[in-house]
């Protein structure tokens, strides 16, 4: 399966900020999107999960040589700072969106089976989820993410408010997820990138292109990915 | 001090002139006009400065000419047993003396003071002192034209109305200096944008003192107001001295505005914590249903408080009026023709009554509030044929809310017609009924149809549409408006069942065609 986008553009006003996105992700793999501030990355997150209309260009999924359209049900969106319903409980959100979504997710696990994977923790699961913490409402909104089982799952700057052991986690899961989909993982954390993705893509000048590592190491990677990112201030 | 003037002047201004170009991008039509980057176009710069020198100079004297009108005349004129001039006099001493703690300018958080003082580090001294000074000013000067128009009307002496701005502005003064002696006794700043519970308190009484007296006729002589009036002259010369030498303006500045960093964040955390408040904590709430039924129930249930419970206790405020109504057409039968005219001829009124008691706004906010928000960031929430199911449930859901008041607001109406002499066309009973739900359903399909159309809400829950600022406005002044119309019961009532049927029809339809395009979250 890939994810190809053709040539997709969005514009503010007079301001670019997608000028020409071509790229083909393939399954399996964790993409690190890296891009300065204000370089487009939600806007080209928005534009996938059409939450914006872009203003060009197109992008689809292929398998077996047969394009498809990408459905809303095939992509998972995972935002930095969690929302998630607060009048409902944990529980309650879950078989919420089990009950509509029960033909994408297939086989069911029982509740509580879901809520183990995730780690969260018996005496949360019946709890009002304005109660939650900020890590435990993350948590809810992966889960709830990925329980239908995506082909694409996006996710905007994910573990940076987390605290260090639901970080190490939620690292853990997106290991365990990455076969038979397509993550493309925003961050401004280069080591996180390093660490977690098995491809890094520059959004610069409106543009994806990947930072080949070939033979170096980290800190000479790390260094080109930097010079890289630099060179956007001398267009 | 020029400078100090000068600079909080022009940041004042600045703040001022923004605030307005802002506005203006919240405007349909004409933002689509105006380009993104307007803060810097200098026409529309010099046409929201001269906007922003005409509300300064308002400013001096439309608060001031709306409060002699209102709470010293307005009110003043009402009194039959003592003499005007006393009146006037007892009143505005009053007054003056809870305006001199709680408007007293010094002590209140604006934001302007903020970025002054904190963000920019301006010479707190210095720029208290010379805002001070100016608002001193606009008292002189807003207050005198009044005070000579009304004060000469009521037979006072004219040196004595030239004086008297002087007296309030030196009641201010000398407020001010007791505060200030106050802070460097016990070291507590006064807030006067968040005054304390027992100083409302006071405040209160003082106000019942200002009024009911003079309604009982007791006022003292109008020489012994004078007398007090023209001590705070002298009173404030005095303080401004305790002003000028006040050493402690930057701590209290500090403290006094430490608490508006936040303001911005503040305010939407009192919304956030009234929303997360509206739900309720009552573990035993449970659902048997499925999917968007079950999403549904378990809201309704758990926002009982802003929903069913607020519904039915206004049902049963309009049942007791209807009863107190009927009961006393019985015993005045004299009473009984008028209100028969009435009741035949004001249906319209009570559009604006179905209007004010519809629970539709709340139930829109609390359903973006509270689920929206979250689930829209959901593709799955987002697929066309979820959102129209669940508007069906909503929609369902708000109509049976609203339509309990109603029917017994229509049942009512039917009753106090048919107690007050009946009508000759029994038809006048269906339709007076009919209508009254109409309105309701009309209602409950407006604000939810305008919800899904227009979702005005971005992710941060501001409203960012300005069209529907524009149409909640106009609903609410078209239902002002008809409010005035006299029509029999038959024109109206026919009239309205037919466009409510109709209005129902077109916003159903649109809602089917264009809410799972409209129906996101505002980037």
């Amino acid at each position: 399966m890939k994810f190809i986008i053709e040539h997709m553009e969005k514009h503010f006003e007079k301001k670019e900020v997608l000028r020409d996105i071509d790229f083909v992700f393939e399954e399996g793999k964790i993409y690190g999107l890296l891009g300065r501030n204000g370089a487009g990355k939600t806007t080209l997150f928005n534009c996938i999960n059409r939450d914006i209309k872009s203003d060009g260009g197109s992008f689809y999924l292929e398998e077996d040589g047969v394009k498809k359209e990408v459905k809303a049900e095939d992509i998972g969106y995972v935002l930095s700072t969690p929302t998630v319903p607060e009048f409902l409980t944990g529980r309650e959100f879950l078989k919420f969106f089990l009950d509509i979504n029960g033909d994408a997710v297939g086989e069911q696990k029982s509740l509580d089976e879901y809520f183990d994977f995730m780690s969260i923790a018996p005496e949360d699961r019946d709890k009002l989820m304005k109660d939650y913490s900020h890590g435990m409402k993350n948590k809810m909104q992966m889960l709830v993410n990925i329980v239908a089982k995506p082909k694409i799952l996006l996710l905007d700057e994910p573990l940076t408010s987390l605290d260090v052991v639901v970080a190490e986690e939620m690292k853990q899961l997106l290991r365990t997820l990455k076969d038979g989909r397509i993550t493309i993982f925003s961050t401004h954390i280069m080591d996180l990138a390093l660490d977690l993705c098995d491809v890094i893509v520059l959004l610069a000048h409106g543009e994806l292109e990947v930072v080949e590592k070939s033979n170096l190491d980290n800190g000479e990677f790390k260094e080109k990915i930097i010079a890289a990112l630099r060179e956007e201030d001398h267009v | 001090m020029y400078k100090t003037l000068r600079i909080s002047f022009s940041l004042k201004n600045t703040y001022r002139v923004n605030a307005i170009l802002f506005a203006l991008k919240q405007i349909p039509l004409i933002k689509k006009l105006l380009p993104d980057a307007l803060y810097g176009v200098r026409g529309l710069k010099i046409f929201a400065n001269i906007l922003s020198v005409i509300w300064e100079i308002l400013t001096f004297f439309l608060g001031k000419f709306l409060y002699f009108i209102t709470l010293v005349c307005g009110i003043g004129i009402l009194y039959k047993h003592a003499p005007a001039d006393q009146v006037f006099l007892h009143i505005l001493l009053l007054l003056t003396a809870v305006g001199a703690y709680m408007n007293n300018v010094m002590f209140d958080q604006s934001r302007d003071k903020y970025y002054a003082v904190i963000l920019l580090r301006m010479n707190a001294r210095e720029y208290t002192l010379v805002n001070f000074g100016y608002a001193m000013l606009k008292v002189l000067i807003g207050f005198l034209p009044f005070t000579i128009l009304f004060g000469t009307d009521r037979g006072l002496p004219l040196w004595f109305c030239i004086l008297l701005p002087f007296a309030i502005a030196g009641s201010k003064l000398a407020a001010a200096a007791d505060i200030l002696r106050d802070y460097e006794k016990k070291g507590k700043v006064y807030n006067e944008s968040r005054v304390q519970k027992h100083l409302w308190m006071i405040a209160g009484l003082v106000l019942v003192l200002t009024y009911l007296p003079p309604a009982l006729g007791f006022v003292f002589p109008a020489p012994a107001y004078m007398a007090v009036f023209l001590l705070f002259i002298p009173a404030g010369i005095l303080c401004a001295w305790k002003i000028k030498t006040f050493r402690l303006y930057r701590e209290m500045n500090q403290e006094l505005l430490s608490q508006v960093t936040n303001q911005m964040d503040a305010v939407r955390q009192a919304q956030r914590k009234a929303s997360d408040k509206s739900i309720s904590t009552d573990v035993t709430i449970r659902s048997s249903r499925r999917g968007f039924e079950y999403l549904n129930d378990l809201f309704v249930k758990r926002h009982r408080k802003i929903l069913w419970k607020s519904s039915l206790r206004l049902s049963g405020i309009c049942l007791a009026l209807s009863c107190g109504a009927v009961a006393a057409l019985l015993l005045y039968p004299e009473a009984q023709a008028e209100i028969n005219r009435m009741v035949l001829e004001w249906l319209p009124y009570f559009l604006f009554i179905m209007y004010a008691v519809n629970r539709g706004t709340g139930f829109t906010k609390a359903l973006f509030m509270n689920c929206d928000h979250s689930l829209l960031t959901y593709p799955f929430y987002k697929q066309p044929d979820c959102i129209l199911k669940l508007f069906r449930i909503r929609l369902r859901e708000i109509m049976k809310v609203n339509a309990v008041p109603a029917a017994i607001i229509g049942a009512g109406l039917s009753a106090i017609l048919y107690v007050s002499g009946g009508t000759e066309n029994p038809l006048n009973y269906v339709v007076l009924f009919v209508s009254i739900l109409c309105m309701s359903l009309f209602f409950s399909i407006h604000y939810l149809t305008i919800y899904y159309l227009l979702q005005p809400y971005n992710a941060g829950t501001e409203i960012k549409s300005g069209m529907y600022q524009v149409i909640m406005s106009a609903t609410y002044l078209v239902c002002l408006f008809l409010m005035n119309l006299r029509m029999p019961i038959l024109v109206f009532g026919t009239a309205c069942i037919a466009f409510c049927v109709l209005y129902s029809i077109v916003a159903c339809i649109l809602v089917y065609r264009y809410a799972p395009r409209t129906f996101r979250l505002r980037m």
